[in-house]
């Protein structure tokens, strides 16, 4: 680990210039940006808040007027990939960030014709080169200035660093090395603040990078703690009471056990997606990803603790529970997708849960103290790998017609290695007490070859050949009950919703497509009451926040990522992007790469 | 009287006629299946070592070569010789079971390649220098992936193998394994050992300015559940199942130019290996 020599100087001069505000207590960071995160002025963490609700509180953008919505200014980034993640807004400062090369603009709200400051990192061009599925970047973080360190942005790196910058200044704080570029392991994650520690995640599990999540200290990057995903128990930081609520998930020994031999040094399980915080409980939740390598026959077991939705001590990163979805995955239904934190009624009682959409297309819902599981439904009865999920055993019932063993082909697999949702933040709306999700209808075929060459050398592989599911288009958005299991709404889109929603009390809900708009719905019902064909296509989230007494709606367009990989690369052979390719090859006619955000506010 | 002598106007012109086919036949191109880029077996532009032989059997049997390249290894059986596209691939296994093949034309084996500088004891599978090297570069799905496995290796080689084609997933796209980086790994210290297939990596070794090592790794090794891993594989020319015909010629070629081929091959560099008795299941 290199340590910035700028680290030093930085602290000692924003001591010196008296830019530390806060009281010397410790993790008051943690509950500043808690406070800042519940003020709908601002938009200070990529997941709005630390329950990951993406809704706001504001009604002056509502179901009345939204069809007054008009862009007031926008910002070219001037980098054309793939635009995840969104900007963040706080104290009236945006803050925008650019796929690689990881460029950050900051702009003063009060004059947003101007930049206030940027950054453009130089970094190793052997990042881009690696990069498997374009070169996205899900977003910047804030902390507030805390004990020993002013406020700062936090970015990772696709080359595998994570910086710290003077969120005032833009000047590089400290910097360090997460992920290392040689190994073809890149950064896509964003960085999550918590107490004052900032945490980043991995990438690269097909690649045999063994997953681990990292928590540095936000005043030097000094590393507080690390933890794997597969291997002995010490790596993995199981508290010695973990799934002691529920010891049927499996408890100690099995990040070796559920693997052949030291397969478990390459298992992968990677986690690149999102975390959620619970401040009361001091606990932290994500999805670990993917067992590698991707060839199930090469690694019998369980694959432990690969695909697993985590409930940590972020103190420490102890693991008070791990709940594994997807046992000896087959499909790559990597576990990395949101987790939407809520408060609702279970059997009478209310009841702390998390609700998390993963690849597989079903929707899970955990006690999130403890880890027992509520509910985990199918978020499209199109569904078919599994026929459900038994609550009692938390095990899938798998259906073997749609398995992908190398010695048959199948057709019809729903979903797509792409997974029925993938990256995108999703919405909460605790007075109507919905989830609005949107979501991937794609199906695939699955054929396995095993072809001799010569010399007794063979190509082993699989194609995957992707299309729309059974109901015919690529995406849809729906509206659901986390605890029943009940829609109350859903709608079909064109293409596949691959960026995420915000929610306000206006009764809407906001989403970008990939062929180019962001629309808001009536959360009621669903009902399109708004739209805007933005230059290029949507693979992030819209964020909304205010100034100066006014709403705004913000997001960034810029098509790419997985859906958008053919488009970018120019690539014309449907089964590259492991099948993206063919299922997306629509999308060139209806919008091409661009690069930037929108502000939208209403016209009168 | 007439009767004999329309016999033998007819006999001879039978026979001028059958001579006229077989002069048709034989001066029609002899269309090779060959890869359009797969160094250093053939490429576009002819200087691959099995460019050379398909020109040696085009000159006996006095036809033209004409190629039809394919890029894709994993289908031109399939797509291009089984569909008569082209008609005889010069370099396939010996009893490849989707071909007829001729008589093997040689024998080769895996083989280690070091630097000579290292002066590493590579005997077999079991040396130690492999149970310490830091890099072993290999092709995967080939019997030096399986012996790596056996020994316990290939964990600690997954990531590196990904490195040599620079990351990209291998799933459901051909990714080509060069042989020459390959082996430009071991001469520029990145790797210590290269396990490859000897006849793809020995112009690469000959050429190599650091000085190299390469040795056949004998034939005797086997999987953890005692089955054999063969590493010596005969080397034969493959045409369609229905091509008896060219299927003769070819073996006629062979066998009245064999000292020629060896010499071309031992030119290439390429460890030649005795054929097992006749009495041997390999």
């Amino acid at each position: 680990m290199r340590i910035s020599k700028f680290t030093r100087t930085a602290v000692a001069s924003a001591i010196c210039s008296g830019a530390l505000l806060t009281v010397s207590m410790p993790s008051q960071a943690n509950k500043d940006l808690d406070r800042l995160s519940k003020e709908d002025n601002n938009w200070a963490m990529q997941t709005k808040d630390y329950s990951a609700s993406h809704f706001s509180k504001m009604t002056q953008i509502n179901t009345h007027n939204v069809q007054h919505l008009q862009p007031v200014w926008s910002f070219s980034t001037g980098v054309l990939n793939g635009h995840e993640g969104g900007p963040l807004v706080v104290d009236g400062i945006m803050y925008v960030h650019t796929p690689y090369p990881n460029n950050i603009f900051a702009i003063d709200l009060d004059e947003p014709d101007k930049i206030l400051w940027e950054h453009k990192p130089k970094q190793s061009p052997a990042a881009r080169a690696v990069a498997c599925c374009d070169v996205v970047n899900r977003g910047l973080a804030y902390a507030p200035a805390g004990e020993g360190y002013p406020a700062t942005i936090f970015q990772n790196q696709l080359d595998g660093h994570i910086v710290a910058l003077n969120a005032k200044t833009g000047e590089l704080l400290w910097k360090m090395e997460n992920s290392d570029i040689a190994m073809g392991s890149t950064l896509t994650i964003a960085p999550f603040v918590a107490k004052d520690m900032v945490i980043v995640g991995s990438s690269g599990a097909e690649l045999g990078v063994r997953g681990y999540a990292t928590a540095y200290n936000i005043k030097d990057g000094k590393q507080a703690w690390r933890v794997y995903a597969t291997g002995p128990d010490a790596d993995i930081k199981l508290a010695k009471d973990f799934n002691s609520h529920n010891p049927h998930y499996g408890q100690f020994g099995l990040g070796l056990k559920t693997w052949e031999g030291d397969a478990w040094k390459i298992g992968g399980g990677t986690n690149w997606g999102w975390y959620a915080f619970d401040p009361d409980l001091d606990m932290l939740y994500y999805g670990s990803g993917n067992p590698a390598p991707w060839n199930e026959t090469m690694r019998p077991g369980d694959n432990k603790w690969t695909m697993t939705i985590w409930g940590r001590d972020v103190n420490t990163g102890e693991a008070k529970f791990g709940y594994q979805k997807t046992p000896h995955d087959e499909w790559d239904y990597a576990g990395v997708n949101y987790m939407g934190l809520s408060e609702q009624l279970v059997d009478g009682k209310m009841t702390k849960l998390l609700t998390h959409p993963d690849r597989n297309g079903l929707v899970y819902t955990l006690n999130r103290e403890n880890g027992d599981l509520v509910n985990a439904f199918k978020i499209d009865d199109t569904v078919n790998w599994v026929k459900k999920v038994d609550l009692k055993t938390g095990l899938p019932i798998r259906d073997p017609e749609f398995s992908t063993h190398m010695d048959h082909e199948a057709k019809g697999i729903c979903p797509s290695a792409m997974g029925y949702h993938n990256q995108g933040i999703e919405s909460y709306d605790p007075d109507k007490k919905l989830f609005f999700m949107g979501t991937n209808h794609i199906c695939m075929d699955w054929e396995p070859f095993m072809l001799p060459y010569r010399a007794g050398q063979f190509f082993v592989g699989a194609t995957l050949n992707m299309y729309p599911g059974p109901k015919g288009t690529l995406g849809q958005v729906k509206a659901m009950n986390s605890v029943t299991g009940k829609f109350e709404w859903e709608i079909k889109e064109k293409f596949a919703v691959w960026g995420g929603t915000t929610a306000t009390a206006g009764d809407l809900v906001f989403y970008g497509t990939l062929d180019g708009h962001i629309k808001a719905l009536d959360s009621r019902n669903g009902k399109e009451l708004w739209k805007f064909k933005l230059p290029s296509g949507v693979i992030g989230h819209p964020i909304t926040f205010g100034h100066k007494g006014k709403q705004y709606v913000a997001i960034y367009y810029g098509v790419g990522g997985w859906p958008g990989v053919g488009l970018v690369f120019d690539l014309q052979d449907p089964t590259a992007g492991l099948g993206a390719v063919g299922a997306f090859k629509e999308l060139a006619h209806y919008t091409q790469q661009g690069g930037g955000v929108m502000v939208f506010a209403l016209g009168y | 009287m007439h009767t004999i002598k329309f016999l033998i106007k007819a006999l001879c012109l039978g026979a001028s006629l059958a001579a006229t086919q077989a002069y048709a036949e034989v001066s029609k191109p002899l269309k090779v299946c060959a890869a359009e880029n797969e160094m250093p077996y053939s490429n576009k532009a002819g200087e691959g070592f099995e460019n050379k032989l398909a020109e040696l059997v085009g000159s006996a049997l006095g036809r033209k070569i004409v190629y039809v390249t394919w890029s894709d290894p994993r289908y031109y059986i399939r797509d291009s010789l089984d569909k008569g596209l082209c008609d005889l691939a010069i370099g396939v296994d010996k009893g490849d079971p989707r071909l007829l093949t001729t008589q093997a034309y040689y024998r080769s084996g895996y083989v280690f390649i070091s630097r000579e500088t290292d002066n590493l004891d590579l005997k077999n599978w079991d040396s130690d220098a492999l149970r310490k090297a830091k890099r072993i570069a290999f092709v995967p799905e080939t019997p030096a992936e399986v012996m790596l496995r056996a020994i316990g290796r290939y964990n600690d080689m997954f990531n590196y193998s990904h490195e040599l084609v620079g990351f990209k997933s291998r799933r459901n796209e051909y990714i080509k394994y060069e042989p020459s980086k390959l082996v430009s790994e071991v001469s520029s210290g990145h790797a210590e050992v290269a396990a490859l297939w000897g006849p793809s990596a020995a112009r690469y070794v000959k050429a190599s300015t650091t000085p190299l090592v390469m040795t056949v790794i004998p034939d005797d090794n086997v999987r953890a559940d005692g089955q054999k891993v063969g590493s010596h594989y005969s080397s034969s020319m493959g045409v369609r199942k229905n091509d008896p015909t060219l299927l003769a010629r070819l073996n006629k070629v062979i066998a009245d130019n064999q000292s020629e081929i060896t010499e071309l091959l031992e030119k290439e560099g390429i460890p030649l290996v005795s054929e097992p008795d006749a009495s041997d299941k390999s």
